[in-house]
């Protein structure tokens, strides 16, 4: 794999070589330079990390500072958002790749490329401004008056602003990420595996699944790469989460994501001696975080697309 | 196995839930389109050209006044940050589509992907404690390197695919006539692949465009002065429709849907010529 590449090129390409490896080597160097700078302005924080991690306080004016909230409501929100994308991502790669596989196939195709072109300040204009109260109308009050019981939705709807809106408009806007992975992965599958379904005579719907089956790490890996994208996202989050330090099993309450607390409260935080640093300690969690999952995620995918393909 | 009738419905059912989930997922989309539009349309109407000349409105002012400033500034920093992003993104593509068995090369690879997944509001921390708090200015300059850092991914992203288009007989039909590597990179990939490349730059601009959180604590949103200094403070047509939207004034909120349609105009309009220029590629 890594064979030393200098000796199997000529004098020629050695200079070409060396002469790309600094540009080449700057996307490592940016990442290593944004991992050090956001370390070296938590390191204030960092031996008190564990105790801001487990409260739930915002308050500069006294320097009490915890993320408890922002990180639990983070978690909540990508998790959300990575089901909505697996739920809504199959059916679209099942009816591209799948279903219609011609000329109506490659339209639905560019128009969820199309999608991907939208930028997220006008998701998240449209989610504060018609899903949220729509959410809150249609599907938080009646299941808050018929199933109450259940913590997940146990609290009377206010507004709509809440951890279920953040992840469903951040949901929706990952969906035509997570679809093209899925069907990019789901088309390399050989023809073969589907000829032989067919051939038993196997229906559309039981060759699908025999076919979703076999892609299933790809599509697990898909939704990773969804939820770590989820995890980051800041104008929607920071528009529909509804902006408040509140731990709640009811999906229906106002709550915070960590990009959320950072787009809200960084821009004031050099006014506070310690407010800074905790909001640095905040995004290395996230950026950890995410980084991670989209590692397991890119492993699965690409690790299955060697497997399947070879 | 469950008999015929059984199957067969199973199968119709099937294709009625794959057809209702695709619907499902592009309807909140094709809802934000139409009303985006709708609404935006309608501030752009009663703006009337000044929406693209004059300066915003201040909350109680009679008219609705314009994005002159903002629009100035999402240019000056496309201005800023496409250069350096497109370039760094050809030469990393160039780098690994040359020598993809080496150690190098599967760096970078790797950290395309890791930067793919750093959050942009973080890159927008990032420019403010590199650049803004040494200069002691907020400037296009910062959020130009921040544009740049969360849109190489893209960028690369797009080149390498582009290049790895290109069949291997031309660059046999190079090697053979003698050719160095060098020049077969510049004379004879790069050029048959340039149609690939022009889409990747506008899908790289479309990025730089419509990004928000990487320009928060970065460009200092200078609202109401035609922007025209790099090093100093700007607006972009995003951060505005983020900050009036939160506001709490309606003037403000039928800006940010006017901005918001123009955005997405812009956008999609990038889009569609990004699918032309790739159009007649016949190799």
């Amino acid at each position: 794999m890594s064979a030393p590449v200098g000796e199997m090129l000529s004098e020629k390409d050695k200079i070409f070589y060396f002469s790309l490896l600094p540009p080449a080597l700057t996307t490592l160097g940016l990442l290593a330079l944004i991992v050090s700078t956001i370390g070296a302005k938590a390191a204030l924080v960092l031996p008190q990390a564990l105790t801001i991690l487990a409260a739930n306080v915002w308050d500069p004016e006294n320097e009490r500072y915890g993320l408890l909230a922002p990180v639990l409501g983070t978690l909540v929100v990508a998790s959300i958002a990575g089901a909505v994308s697996l739920a809504l991502g199959l059916p679209l790669t099942l009816a591209v790749a799948e279903l219609l596989r011609g000329r109506l196939g490659s339209v639905l195709q560019t128009l969820l490329e199309m999608a991907s072109a939208f930028p997220t300040v006008v998701i998240g204009l449209w989610s504060a401004r018609y899903l949220a109260p729509f959410l809150s109308e249609n599907v938080m009050k009646p299941l808050y008056s018929s199933f109450g019981f259940i913590p997940t939705f146990s609290c009377r709807p206010l507004g709509g602003y809440s951890l279920l809106t953040a992840g469903l408009a951040i949901g929706f806007s990952v969906v035509p990420y997570t679809a093209s992975i899925m069907i990019e992965s789901y088309r390399l599958i050989p023809s073969t595996y589907r000829e032989a379904c067919y051939g038993i005579g196997a229906t559309r719907y039981e060759t699908a699944r025999i076919l979703v089956s076999l892609a299933r790490p790809a599509i697990a890996g898909s939704v990773l790469l969804g939820v770590a994208r989820a995890m980051g996202e800041t104008t929607i989050a920071a528009m529909t989460v509804g902006n408040a330090m509140n731990i709640s099993a009811c999906l229906f309450e106002p709550s915070y994501t960590v990009p959320a607390l950072i787009a809200a409260q960084f821009g004031n935080a050099n006014l506070y001696r310690y407010a800074e640093p905790v909001l640095y300690l905040a995004a290395l969690v996230v950026l950890a975080l995410a980084l991670a999952l989209s590692a397991v995620g890119f492993k699965l995918v690409s690790g299955w697309r060697v497997r399947i393909v070879g | 196995m469950a008999s015929w009738a059984v199957r067969k419905l199973e199968d119709r059912l099937f294709v009625v839930a794959v057809v209702l989930g695709s619907a499902l997922a592009l309807a909140p989309l094709a809802h934000a389109l139409a009303v985006t539009l709708y609404n935006g349309l309608s501030t752009m109407a009663r703006a009337g050209l000044g929406f693209f000349v004059n300066p915003p409105p201040t909350p109680y002012s009679a008219s609705l006044g314009g994005v002159a400033p903002a629009l100035v500034g999402s240019l000056l920093l496309l201005a800023l940050a496409l250069p350096p992003s497109a370039f760094l993104g050809l030469l990393l593509a160039v780098f690994t589509n040359e020598f993809p068995g080496s150690r190098a090369a599967a760096l970078v690879e790797v950290g395309a992907r890791a930067f793919t997944s750093v959050p942009t509001v973080i890159l927008s921390m990032v420019a403010y404690s590199l650049l803004v708090v040494p200069t002691r200015s907020y400037s296009a300059l910062a959020g130009a390197f921040a544009l740049t850092a969360a849109s190489l991914p893209y960028s690369y992203t797009a080149f390498s695919s582009a290049l790895r288009m290109v069949p291997e007989m031309y660059r046999e039909a190079a090697y053979s006539i003698g050719m160095s590597r060098w020049t077969t990179v510049w004379r004879v990939l790069v050029p048959i692949a340039r149609r690939g490349i022009a889409s990747g730059v506008l899908m790289t601009l479309t990025r730089i465009l419509g990004e928000t959180a990487a320009l928060l604590f970065a460009v200092g949103a200078l609202r109401y002065v035609v922007p025209l200094n790099p090093l100093g403070p700007v607006d972009a047509l995003p951060l505005l429709i983020f900050d009036y939207a939160l506001s709490p004034y309606k003037l403000f909120h039928e800006v940010a849907w006017g901005a918001a349609a123009l955005l997405l105009i812009i956008s999609l309009a990038l889009f569609a010529l990004s699918k032309v220029v790739v159009k007649g590629v016949r190799l």
